[in-house]
């Protein structure tokens, strides 16, 4: 009479067969198929070749050094500024720590335009120094640390709320200053965490494209940016493909790193977490408003600064946003988002549900984080040729890079489940699927809105899969901003704030719609607790 | 739904019950090797051992929420093992309630009769009849996280009573909650399962709570169930 969760019976085995189906067609096998364009075009000499190629050596080493460097600097930046937020308790922080989730929700080229509009061409903080920092690295490094300082921060807030209230005492007992127990104590119980969320920033960096396409210019742009131009301006499909590869297998060592990290990770959080305590005394305040500046400074400048440039653009700019062509990208957006989503669902719920069987499944939620978005474009063109223009294969792309938020999402609520809930809902006559339905999904329900809202914002601001796979009159709002970003003019320019402004608006009420905050979180966490004081 | 006559005799009957596990360093840990125990009805049995003697298990295989290695488990004469946990109409109860976070304490005490295939109506009017009974009318539409610690505990109860089990499995029932009040419940308890005459095992590692409920008791040691009184 199993409620055991290895068995595998005929329903269970037809979820897992979902996603693993999916996985396979649209990642797995334009993958092998990537493999076998760059096999048969190159050779280990063409690899080498590359690498004695000056430009192409540059592009691969500068891809590196940008994501180290970001990594590098979100520590050194996030050590003081979780600290701080993670110690003291002062009006407004609970509204900080739900402003870091901004930058998951703001799509990359919105990002992109506003750090334009701080540091590009006429932007205020180059014109106010009169410094022109076009075509230097600090665009693309600040444009990582907007996307990256807020998952630093993040996992150092949670990582320092897990820190034992015990040991601190007990080192400041035994002599140790506050200065000697954050080095002693404190910060080697949060390196993994740390260690991991770092792993995830480089493997951002290193397979991002938006960002490096639109700031990195000529000299700063990345392999991702090349691999597009060599597959869509140059037709160099073999080069590429070496290219892919050899990215696609250094990512995966890193996210097996990552995964590696994360299971260290596994341990049920303390009890006696290190209560937070209001700041006393100027050097206090002074770390707290240090810590709001930096994220003021590198998290939420962009993005008042597309809203105050899109809002003092004046009505011409606002006015075509009512553009026939304006109005068929926001459509083409709202629909293609819609029904990614709708696919991203049913793939996250069933590989969720089929990934508490096996440890493979689990881990194969993590597959389309590994593999950039311009590897996959790339791949399903090569795989289904005929199919390059079709809508399905759009929307199957999207939902490939948007499930994975629903599936870890699902998978961690239902990880936390207290067992005594769903044997309580047998005894009191349930059967599996009633189970299912009337108290699993209900208490996941806050997870998978969340993760839902995340694969929204993901399908919403998507922008190398819509370059490579879409047709002209399927114009997406990325697409459209990054076409008029290429055109001269100001007045270009300022319809491309705009409409970014339209994007991150947009962005931001699908994502509050979705996970409509504070639902539902305290029956999770009352079952959380009642299982944990058994 | 039938009600037990007084002089129906329906047993629990736990036949060479076996059952291990492995644990991490490779060997196995028996936690029962050729177990035996009748429960009659209308009788509570009290099972003792120490935490991690395998108390909870136990339950879970009555309950057939854990199978056994070997042995049979039978209600009145009728082998269960193709008898799925929610058809055997046994109700556990939880050490921490395992009430439902996302229900309000009503549909918490009508969860099971829905299951029953009552209409939602019907079963809400009876389970706040049952809630009057237990004196916690007044809190039918709160959340359970709102509710302390002894009124969660008694709508744990109203929840397990409600479908008129054929047997009623206490794990450690009172553990959660503080000396003065668990004294109180525990009579409360009593009372209740006396009134409907519900074959009842309670597992719990305080002898004097087992010997208030119990009219028999077993120490489980070493795989094996001796009567303590």
């Amino acid at each position: 009479m199993g409620m055991g969760r290895t068995t595998w019976g005929w329903p269970a085995v037809g979820l897992a067969l979902v996603p693993a189906l999916f996985l396979g067609l649209v990642m797995l096998a334009p993958l092998w198929r990537l493999a076998l364009e760059a096999r048969a075009g190159a050779s280990w000499q063409m690899v080498a070749e590359l690498w004695r190629d000056d430009y192409l050596r540059w592009r691969v080493s500068w891809s590196f050094l940008q994501a180290g460097a970001t990594c590098v600097a979100a520590l050194v930046l996030a050590l003081p500024v979780s600290w701080a937020l993670a110690r003291f308790h002062f009006p407004g922080r609970a509204l900080v720590l739900r402003l870091l989730m901004l930058p998951f929700v703001v799509p990359t080229l919105v990002a992109a335009m506003g750090v334009l509009a701080l540091w590009g061409p006429r932007g205020w903080i180059s014109g106010w120094i009169g410094i022109d920092l076009q075509d230097t690295p600090w665009l693309l490094l600040y444009g990582n640390l907007f996307f990256n300082l807020c998952l630093v921060v993040r996992a150092g807030v949670e990582a320092l709320g897990q820190v034992s209230a015990a040991r601190v005492a007990a080192a400041r007992t035994l002599g140790a200053t506050p200065w000697r127990v954050f080095w002693r104590v404190e910060w080697p119980a949060i390196v993994p965490w740390l260690a991991s969320a770092l792993c995830l920033v480089f493997l951002y960096c290193l397979s991002g494209f938006g960002l490096a396409l639109v700031l990195g210019g000529q000299r700063y742009a990345t392999v991702e940016v090349e691999i597009y131009t060599l597959v869509a301006h140059e037709l160099k499909l073999a080069q590429a493909g070496v290219l892919a590869l050899c990215m696609a297998l250094l990512t995966g060592l890193i996210a097996l790193a990552y995964a590696w990290i994360e299971q260290r990770l596994a341990a049920p959080g303390r009890a006696d977490a290190i209560a937070l305590r209001p700041p006393a005394g100027p050097g206090a305040w002074c770390a707290v408003a240090g810590a709001l500046l930096v994220l003021g400074f590198f998290c939420a400048a962009p993005l008042l600064a597309i809203g105050i440039r899109a809002a003092t653009a004046g009505p011409d700019a606002w006015s075509h946003v009512f553009d026939e062509e304006s109005l068929r990208a926001i459509w083409n957006t709202l629909r293609f988002t819609a029904m990614a989503l709708l696919l991203a669902t049913v793939l996250g719920v069933t590989h969720a549900l089929a990934a508490r069987r096996s440890i493979w499944l689990r881990a194969g939620a993590f597959l389309p984080f590994i593999v950039s978005p311009v590897t996959v474009a790339f791949g399903l063109l090569l795989m289904y040729p005929g199919w390059s223009a079709s809508l399905s294969m759009l929307v199957a792309a999207y939902a490939l890079l948007a499930y994975p938020f629903v599936a870890k999402s699902l998978g961690a609520a239902l990880d936390v489940q207290p067992e005594h809930l769903t044997q309580a809902a047998r005894t009191l006559g349930a059967t599996p699927w009633r189970l299912f339905w009337r108290v699993t999904l209900p208490l996941a329900m806050p997870s998978l809105r969340r993760g839902m809202a995340f694969a929204a914002a993901t399908a919403l601001g998507e922008f190398a899969v819509t370059l490579f796979l879409s047709r002209p009159e399927w114009a997406t709002l990325t697409t459209l901003i990054y076409e008029r970003l290429g055109r001269p003019g100001a007045g270009n320019r300022d319809d491309a704030l705009v409409l970014a402004a339209v994007l991150m608006l947009l962005s931001l009420l699908v994502f509050l719609l979705i996970e409509q905050p504070g639902s539902g979180r305290r029956d999770a966490a009352f079952g959380r607790a009642g299982a944990a004081r058994a | 739904m039938q009600r037990l006559g007084e002089r129906e005799l329906r047993v629990l009957e736990l036949k060479d019950i076996r059952k291990t596990f492995d644990d991490l360093a490779g060997g196995h840990w028996v936690l029962a090797e050729g177990l035996n125990l009748q429960v009659p009805s209308g009788s509570t049995v009290a099972v003792l051992g120490p935490s991690g003697s395998g108390k909870s298990t136990l339950l879970k295989i009555i309950a057939g929420l854990e199978p056994q290695d070997s042995g049979t488990v039978s209600f009145d004469g009728v082998d269960l093992a193709r008898v799925p946990p929610e058809r055997r109409r046994f109700a556990l109860m939880f050490q921490d309630f395992a009430l439902f976070a996302h229900l309000n304490v009503r549909d918490n005490v009508a969860f099971g009769l829905v299951e029953q295939g009552l209409g939602r109506a019907v079963a809400r009017e009876r389970a706040l009849a049952m809630l009057v009974v237990f004196g916690l009318a007044e809190r039918a539409r709160f959340k359970v996280w709102k509710l302390s610690g002894g009124e969660q505990q008694r709508v744990a109860l109203a929840r397990a009573l409600i479908t008129e089990p054929r047997l009623l499995l206490l794990d450690e029932p009172f553990s959660a909650l503080d000396a003065q009040l668990r004294a109180g419940l525990r009579d409360e308890f009593a009372q209740h399962i006396a009134q409907r005459r519900i074959a009842t095992v309670l597992v719990t590692h305080d002898e004097a709570e087992a010997r208030a409920m119990a009219q028999r008791g077993y120490r489980l040691t070493a795989g094996h169930l001796h009567q303590a009184w």
